[in-house]
């Protein structure tokens, strides 16, 4: 059994070592045996038994930090695993390189595109496996036998074009077609709609039938129960680095599968209190700029306004825009009463907005530098007197926010880049906790958080709302911003298309408003 | 997705682990004077030893401007450069009849302009740092030998070239320049919220941006800063050579940049201090030093400039990984 378009026969070089003996369908192809991974003392995958069945869609569901990413890591031989057994078409395997994964078959297709940017999109599908004649690449015959590939998959990509020109999701399927023709047997995707329009995502699932159809077993991993309902034939779930079970798709339903996800009620996660409703502190009208337009919202001292929408939907970019990153093309700002001009980031901070951004690697964090420097960045002007910073309100600061915040760290002086994602994103937010804010921006707060510091932070915006303040809460994830939120705007492309009370809208009637449908 | 913990124990860096390196290279420094000491009867000698601090000192103040800019992860390439369009700046005001304390001053803004123009490059035109100092570099030899027509001013006023060859409390004139210039640059990079901002935007501009910190201005400052240091070490040159030349100091820039590094400076940004690039400085000026005094072939010791700096740098690297 190989893959659809098996090009590697052409060499002779014995890179792909396809199973002598198909599995027939419905066997088991890969098996693991009490498979288990720690980092130190850390259990990120506790001993799992997991079957995948040859032509199968095995569907892998669970929350950030469940474990999936590391399950993947493991089959992909990115990361070698602490102990347990693998067994591949029976045989006990180590999967201990990335090379000897691919060379059984197994292939990934990753969220995040991992391709050259800057070659084609035949030079992608072939990298590593080039067409050669005489040690020289035969550019021609490769953009052929790519495009031929792409037409037959009912692609419609010119495979001559820079993978640069084409849109993620588009990139997405190259990546899938590549992996369709290195002689895959086992495919595993990776939240592959996470960026994907519609109906890009309806040709993706069409070509995961036809592999499927083809022999090769697919797992796919998801948030999206709907997409978990119309393609996979099993589904495992994992919680906490724990595999709690497998169910046949047409033997369960959506309850038991988040209830086992998630194992505790919504209310225990989002205790929302209701405090006395402020004055206004900010009020758009008619903002417009670079991603939205016409956004007119307030925010009041006491309260959680929260922005749903799709990734792109213009939610971040107008937080971006509110608090000066990016240049406002229309519309006014008003600040406690009175008219403002917000230029740039210090002037939204100086009014007294803080901002959590989206992404605390790119935007939120000097990983390499210490978390004391990190924390004390916005105020150090504060800190200083005359040239110099006062050294003991530097410390002082610093380790009052760590311990206030509960960061797990020994000293102030740890690394950004050691702490965990939780732990990063309670620095992020310490930053703005000395600046004394009146409007508080937090952009996907609990994105790659566990359980627990997610609690501590819902904890936090309530004794901030408690202090006056007033909060817009930017997520992908409904059920938070759903069941936190006091007004609830939908975003979609770049426009505020819909907004609700506490609870006025049901959870479908909110997700249909974010896709458009 | 990352792995999520609540129990995790982090690496503590070990406490003053910037200090013990520095005490590494001070050693270093020592067991090389040490070394030469015992194998040539010339080297511990006044004379020899205020030729050794005299080498050093320009090397030193160049590294400790280009240590500001290489924390922002960024790099100066036109030091050398300066340094030799400044001896001719300020020859040139001499010859023209400008007093002295003017000339100097009017040099030290040339360099702020030089700097200011980088920045400028950077920021605004969008030009990698490396492309702008390197035009620069080939530029201004290009100005100054247009302006010298080739040759050299000679400068002829006494009290400015005594200067270099002065000592005062027995030690060389233009080590203290070294410390006068070193003090500042302590106070600024390690005691003020300037250099935590040089740090905070080489390590990641947009989270510095989106906190607050004038990402440009601090690109400015770091430039600035560097072009005056290297426009200072045109001045002292001039004093010592006594004439103005734009071919002078020639690959300079490379011995700034590696004091920096050999003083543990990253070239990724936002590592870095004041007193490293000054050993740095010190021990390239010491290796020169011993290797005449031990009549080294001159092209053996541009050989063993480079090993040094791979194995000082290796070992750095090497302390990095197992502090993390």
């Amino acid at each position: 059994m190989t893959g659809l378009y098996d090009v590697s026969h052409r060499h002779d070089n014995g890179a792909t070592t396809i199973a002598k003996h198909p599995v027939p369908k419905g066997q088991p192809i890969l098996e693991l045996r009490g498979l288990q991974k720690k980092y130190g003392a850390v259990e990120a995958l506790k001993p799992a038994n997991i079957t995948f069945l040859s032509g199968e869609i095995h569907a892998i569901v669970g929350e950030n930090g469940a474990g999936k990413s590391t399950l993947i890591k493991l089959l992909t031989g990115v990361i070698r695993r602490t102990s347990g057994e693998v067994f591949w078409c029976g045989d006990a395997v180590q999967l201990a390189t990335p090379n000897e994964a691919i060379s059984r078959g197994i292939n990934a297709v990753h969220q995040e595109v991992v391709l050259c940017r800057h070659l084609s999109v035949a030079a992608n599908m072939f990298l590593g496996d080039e067409i050669n004649k005489n040690g020289l690449m035969r550019k021609r015959a490769m953009t052929d036998a790519a495009q031929a590939v792409l037409n037959d998959l009912g692609f419609n990509l010119p495979a001559a074009a820079l993978l640069s020109d084409l849109t993620i999701g588009q990139q997405q399927l190259v990546a899938t077609a590549r992996a369709a023709m290195r002689g895959t047997q086992f495919l595993i995707f990776d939240e592959p709609t996470a960026y994907l329009t519609r109906q890009e995502s309806a040709q993706l699932f069409r070509l995961i039938r036809r592999l499927q159809a083809e022999g090769v077993t697919i797992v796919y991993i998801s948030h999206r129960m709907e997409e978990v309902f119309e393609l996979a034939d099993r589904v495992s779930v994992l919680r906490d680095g724990t595999h709690i079970g497998t169910r046949k798709i047409a033997e369960t339903n959506d309850a038991e599968l988040i209830s086992m996800m998630i194992n505790r009620t919504i209310e225990q996660i989002y205790h929302k209190e209701t405090l006395p409703i402020g004055a206004t502190i900010v009020e758009t009208r008619g903002l417009s700029g670079p991603g939205f337009s016409d956004v007119s919202l307030s925010v009041r001292a006491g309260e959680i306004v929260g922005l749903y929408g799709l990734i792109g939907a213009g939610r971040s970019e107008f937080a971006l825009g509110l608090y000066g990153r990016q240049p406002l093309s229309a519309g006014e700002v008003h600040w406690q009463g009175n008219k403002v001009r917000i230029r740039n980031e210090r002037d939204a901070m100086d009014l007294g907005i803080a901002l959590a951004p989206e992404s605390r690697r790119d935007q939120g964090l000097c990983l390499n530098l210490p978390i004391g420097l990190n924390i004390n960045l916005p105020v150090f002007d504060r800190l200083s007197r005359g040239l110099t910073i006062n050294r003991g309100r530097e410390i002082e600061n610093a380790d009052r926010q760590i311990k206030d915040l509960k960061i797990k760290t020994p000293t102030r002086r740890v690394l950004a880049s050691a702490m965990s994602g939780g732990n990063q994103q309670k620095i992020v937010i310490g930053k703005w906790l000395s600046h004394g804010a009146k409007l508080f921006i937090f952009d996907e707060p609990t994105v790659g958080v566990d359980v627990g510091t997610k609690a501590e932070i819902y904890r936090l915006f309530a004794r901030l709302l408690e202090q006056g303040a007033g909060i817009i809460l930017i997520s992908s994830y409904l059920p938070e911003v759903y069941e936190l939120s006091d007004r609830l705007h939908v975003f979609r492309q770049g426009k505020l298309v819909a907004s609700h009370t506490y609870r006025s809208a049901s959870h479908e009637e909110v997700l249909t408003q974010a896709i458009g449908v | 997705m990352s792995v999520e913990t609540t129990t995790e124990t982090a690496p503590v860096p070990k406490k003053g682990m910037n200090i013990l390196f520095g005490l590494t290279l001070l050693g270093l420094l020592l067991f090389l004077w040490l070394l030469l000491g015992l194998s040539t009867t010339s080297f511990w000698t006044s004379n020899n030893i205020s030729n050794l601090l005299r080498q050093g000192s320009m090397t030193a103040i160049l590294a400790v401007g280009q240590t500001f800019v290489i924390i922002t992860a960024g790099i100066d390439l036109s030091v050398g450069a300066v340094v030799g369009f400044s001896s001719v700046t300020v020859a040139w005001l001499l010859q023209h009849g400008v007093p002295l304390w003017p000339a100097m001053g009017i040099t030290l803004l040339v360099g702020v302009a030089i700097g200011a123009f980088h920045a400028f490059g950077i920021v605004r035109m969008g030009l990698p740092a490396f492309i702008i100092t390197l035009a620069t570099l080939t530029s201004l030899r290009g100005i100054g030998l247009l302006v010298t027509n080739g040759s050299t001013i000679s400068i002829s006023d006494e009290s400015f070239t005594n200067f270099s060859r002065a000592d005062f409390l027995g030690i060389p004139s233009l080590f203290w320049m070294v410390i006068a210039v070193a003090i500042p640059a302590y106070i600024f990079l390690h005691l003020s919220r300037w250099g935590r901002y040089l740090f905070a935007v080489g390590s990641n501009s947009e989270a510095a941006r989106l906190s607050g910190v004038n990402v440009n201005r601090t690109i400015y400052l770091a430039y600035i800063l560097s072009s005056t240091c290297a426009a200072f070490v045109g001045l002292l040159l001039a004093s010592r050579i006594g004439i103005g030349n734009a071919t002078q100091a020639e690959g300079w820039e490379l011995q700034a940049i590696a004091s920096s590094v050999i003083g543990g400076t990253s070239l990724f940004g936002a590592v870095g201090s004041v007193h490293g690039p000054l050993l740095g400085a010190f021990i390239l000026a010491t290796i020169n030093n011993g290797a005449n005094l031990l009549n080294v072939n001159a092209f053996v010791q541009r050989i063993i400039t480079g090993v040094l700096i791979i194995v000082i740098v290796y070992f750095d690297q090497l302390r990095r990984r197992g502090s993390r």
